[in-house]
């Protein structure tokens, strides 16, 4: 179907934004010598539409501000954020690229567990596209066919023909803001489709995207990444300025009074060291090498793998442009591609099909009280929490293996994962280990003391595919504590499962948990507990001394219609599986609980990706066929 | 609740640092609901011993009596904070280091040989962690005075302020700062010094001099390089850019040998 189009004189720019203006707010491309930025307009007069690109991208910037506040409290009392604006905005003048990077932050903000802030934003926010007929030194926007023309994102679109513009329609809003427009003649339209083709021939800049995600999954090891390493400065400039990059980090603010305050977020980088900092100071990606494979990889190629095959990197040149030492994507593709890494088989990965709409903000924790605590070891607690409201925990339900985030307000949110069974109603246990400052707090609150609660969240275990097969359980000290409610729920349903063994290993017995169930474990029907640790610092100790995989020879489970199922320390856990694959168990009957930093749980905070996975959705369980191989994966 | 008792103290600096103290007017009366100053010699007559709770140290450490001073302090203070880029990582102080010179010569350059006196004692400047345990770190010179409330606040809480500690860059890109480097060509030194002024130089069209020392895991080797072989800066001048602020930190250092 022909596209609805009209013309626009140039003449009549400055009383076609007068007309704009009695709606919305107008904000276009200003002047900030010798570069452009958005910014609200008085008049057409302010308008620069011959700009080449700006600093920030307009969308980000409007939509998905640098700082926006996710909740306010006063000591347990919270308020989530009206969202924002209640004036209806358009972003006049966006380029193609743009409104492509757009559709793709959509997908982020807008998939499961729509943000609030965003969705209101976007909501009130009309957008008028200009097509570039004289394309951007640095863009290389036509290799992903975003650009230099935009088909869809658009509520109009202008195309400069000379005199005039011509003015396409995207959306009913889009003919509403033409009306009075003269329609476009079959002339008109020519001229646009000629420029527009014009424009395409200019570009020089290209990548190419012949199999990108399989190449790129061919060449993390390129030498071009030890390079980069040695130039890239880790200043972030390349994602603060990208348009689909959507990565935050989430800080609580108090006031004076030390008890009310807010919860911003903030933009965040993967290309700073702290962008994947846990308590104690871990960091997953301490390699600047990895960091900026991180950026690369997630723009060509992990992006669409995690979004619907929506692009990552809609070739704005941004990042190019304002990089310092002038790190390019088009080069680093060429480069790769003339010393091209060995062609093997890749598996893309594909993430659970999954959309959570809640009905009230996700981001509202909401109160939970302690109703018990209970000593682990020195140093971990096992907190039982009830929701405050009845009518919440009643309807409160998780799987074995998920999550919550936790608060304590003022400090902040941890991702912890839930130790009781999925079956006790009323209450649900997190053990925790006081380590960072908000498991520090915790540490000191009573019975009584209030928390907020957000969740769960995540995939859990997989019990329903356990049912009618042997369990076979390989723990590493902390990481009882999200296994603890499976085993239980085992025992719970004992005539659904077959035998159940369970390895447990830490590094001293008083770092064990859970000791005084071991009892009960035990007494579980056709179930076996073998215990280790790595020194029994000269305590009575009746089991073996060694690694968990120690235990491997005294076990009795066999691969035959068995489920293997682990969590504990990373290193762990890479022995744990080499050594079942060893014995002949498959990729898949293994799955495996990974942790990483987690500011939201809910797939925006984007601190949690490993490769193309977000730990906090996609897992934080995970099918070891499923993520064999991927890049930064390690198991 | 009682007030936790805060001191003030300085070493070898300008004393800007505690000045900046009394620039937090807006919220002065509020903070000073919530401590109690026991001892600031600059700003109150009468001052109180300690022990406190905390310690604010300006000023780098250059002579024997100092370390001692700054043991006893040490001791006095529940959290010792190094306040400002002297006391951080031995800031302008620390140029000294590099001057290529034995302490005696230095001496007898800076000083006229008839007024030496053994009160001169110098040794290099250091951060006051090269001598002791500090729990939390103002960076800048000065530092911002926002992040002074801010850590008050996370040490009555008990808490690890967490500073983040990347780079100007990205203050400068959320205020759409023209990039004074890429479209200027000026040696703007953002890239590797750690953010929290909020890009407060390159907003006002000045290139930040890194004065609050290394961003995390910056790379200043290749800037200084980019600093060499893209803006024509002399060996020298690149030095001396890395060694002004936090020459003595290993990440500044890596920019000033990559000049050498
Ligand atoms: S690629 Fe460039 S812009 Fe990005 S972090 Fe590295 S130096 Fe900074
Ligand atoms: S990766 Fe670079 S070129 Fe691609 S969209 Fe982001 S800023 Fe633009
Ligand atoms: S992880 Fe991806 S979206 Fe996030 S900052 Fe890095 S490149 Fe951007
Ligand atoms: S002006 Fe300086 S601080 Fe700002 S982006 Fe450029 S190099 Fe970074
Ligand atoms: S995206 Fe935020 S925790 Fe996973």
């Amino acid at each position: 179907m022909l596209v609805e189009a009209f013309v626009l004189p140039k003449a009549d720019l400055g009383s076609f934004v007068e007309k704009l203006k009695a709606g919305y707010e107008v904000i276009g491309p200003v002047a900030n010598d010798p570069e452009f930025v958005f910014a609200p307009i008085d008049s057409a007069a302010d308008l620069r539409l011959d700009y080449d690109t700006t600093i920030l991208p307009p969308h980000k910037k409007y939509l998905a501000p640098p700082k926006e506040t996710l909740m306010t409290f006063s000591g347990p009392a919270t308020k989530t954020g009206e969202p924002a604006p209640a004036g209806k905005q358009v972003l006049f003048g966006m380029h193609a690229c743009d409104v492509n990077g757009m559709l793709s932050l959509d997908k982020v903000f807008l998939g499961t567990y729509p943000d609030p802030y965003y969705k209101a934003r976007r909501e009130n926010t009309a957008i008028v596209g200009l097509n570039c007929t004289a394309p951007c030194a640095n863009g290389f926007c036509s290799s992903f066919n975003t650009g230099p023309g935009m088909d869809t994102g658009f509520d109009l679109s202008l195309t400069d023909i000379g005199d005039k513009y011509v003015v396409c329609v995207g959306s009913e809003t889009g003919k509403a803001l033409a009306a009075g427009l003269a329609p476009a003649a079959d002339a008109d339209r020519i001229a646009k489709s000629k420029a527009l083709r014009a424009s395409q021939e200019k570009i020089e800049r290209h990548i190419d995207i012949d199999n990108l995600g399989e190449f790129m999954h061919q060449n993390v090891d390129n030498p071009v990444w030890a390079e980069l390493k040695e130039r890239c400065l880790a200043c972030g400039s390349c994602t603060n300025v990208c348009p689909t990059c959507f990565c935050f980090a989430v800080k609580d603010q108090v006031d004076l009074t030390l008890v009310a305050g807010e919860r911003p977020r903030d933009w965040d980088s993967c290309q700073y060291l702290e962008f994947s900092r846990v308590a104690m100071d871990h960091i997953f990606r301490p390699d600047r090498a990895a960091r900026i494979k991180q950026r690369l990889y997630h723009k060509l190629t992990y992006f669409a793998q995690q979004f619907d095959g929506s692009p990552g990197c809609v070739g704005c040149g941004r990042c190019a442009t304002y990089c310092i030492v002038a790190i390019d994507p088009v080069e680093v593709m060429a480069d790769l591609r003339d010393n091209p890494g060995e062609e093997k088989a890749v598996k893309l990965y594909t993430p659970p099909d999954k959309k959570v709409t809640p009905e009230t903000s996700p981001w509202e924790p909401l109160p939970a009280k302690i109703t018990a605590i209970k000593q682990q070891n020195y140093d971990n607690k096992t907190y039982t929490f009830s929701f405050v409201d009845p009518a919440v925990q009643e309807k409160y339900t998780y799987g074995n293996g998920v999550f919550n985030e936790i608060s304590v307000f003022g400090i902040g949110e941890v991702p912890i994962s839930i130790s009781s069974c999925a079956d006790v109603k009323g209450a649900f246990d997190h053990t925790i280990r006081a380590v960072g400052n908000v498991t520090k707090a915790l540490d000191k609150l009573q019975v009584g003391d209030i928390v907020g609660v957000r969740g769960p969240y995540g995939v859990g275990w997989p019990v329903e595919k356990m049912k009618g097969k042997n369990v076979l359980v390989v723990v590493g000290g902390v990481g009882l504590a999200p296994l603890l409610g499976t085993i239980k729920y085992i025992a719970n349903h004992r005539d659904q499962f077959g035998a159940l063994e369970i390895l447990y290993g830490a590094r001293s017995p008083k770092d064990m948990l859970f000791t005084d169930e071991f009892e009960d474990l035990r007494k579980i029907p056709n179930t076996r507990l073998l215990l280790c640790v790595d020194d029994c610092l000269g305590m009575e100790w009746g089991h073996n001394i060694g690694v968990v995989t120690t235990l491997f020879d005294k076990m009795s489970s066999k691969p035959d219609n068995s489920i293997m199922i682990t969590c504990g320390p990373d290193i762990m856990m890479r022995f744990a599986v080499k050594g079942m694959l060893a014995l002949g168990w498959s990729p898949e009957q293994i799955y495996v609980s990974l942790e990483r930093r987690m500011s939201c749980g809910i797939k925006k905070c984007g601190n949690c990706q490993i490769g193309p996975i977000f730990v906090c959705q996609d897992g934080p369980v995970f099918k070891l066929a499923d993520i064999q191989g991927l890049p930064e994966a390690a198991l | 609740m009682v007030n936790p008792k805060v001191a003030f103290f300085k070493f070898s600096s300008c004393a800007g640092c505690l000045l900046n103290v009394i620039n937090i007017e807006p919220v002065l009366l509020t903070v000073l609901s919530v401590i109690d100053i026991e001892y600031f010699v600059m700003a109150k007559r009468d001052n109180h011993h300690g022990p406190y709770t905390i310690g604010f140290v300006e000023g780098a450490v250059t002579t024997p009596k100092e370390v001692l001073e700054l043991k006893k302090i040490r001791e006095e203070c529940a959290i010792v904070v190094a306040m400002g880029t002297c006391a951080v990582t031995g800031g302008v102080p620390s140029i000294k280091n590099f001057s290529g010179m034995n302490q005696d010569q230095l001496t007898k350059t800076v000083y006229a040989e008839n007024i030496y006196d053994p009160f001169l004692a110098s040794i290099p400047a250091k951060g006051i962690d090269h001598y002791v345990k500090v729990d939390a770190y103002l960076r800048g010179c000065s530092y911002d005075l926002g992040e002074f409330v801010e850590l008050i606040k996370r040490a009555l809480k008990g808490e690890d302020p967490m500073f983040r500690p990347h780079s100007v860059c990205n203050e400068c890109k959320l205020k759409e700062n023209v990039c004074l480097l890429v479209s200027k060509g000026q040696p703007c030194m953002g890239s590797v010094s750690a953010a929290g002024c909020g890009a407060l130089c390159p907003s006002l069209n000045r290139q930040c001099e890194g004065c609050r020392g290394p961003a995390n895991d910056c790379n200043a080797a290749s800037l200084a390089k980019t600093f060499m072989e893209d803006l024509g800066l002399s060996k020298d001048d690149v030095v001396r850019k890395f060694r002004k602020y936090a020459g003595n930190t290993p990440e500044f250092s890596k920019g000033a040998e990559a000049a050498l």
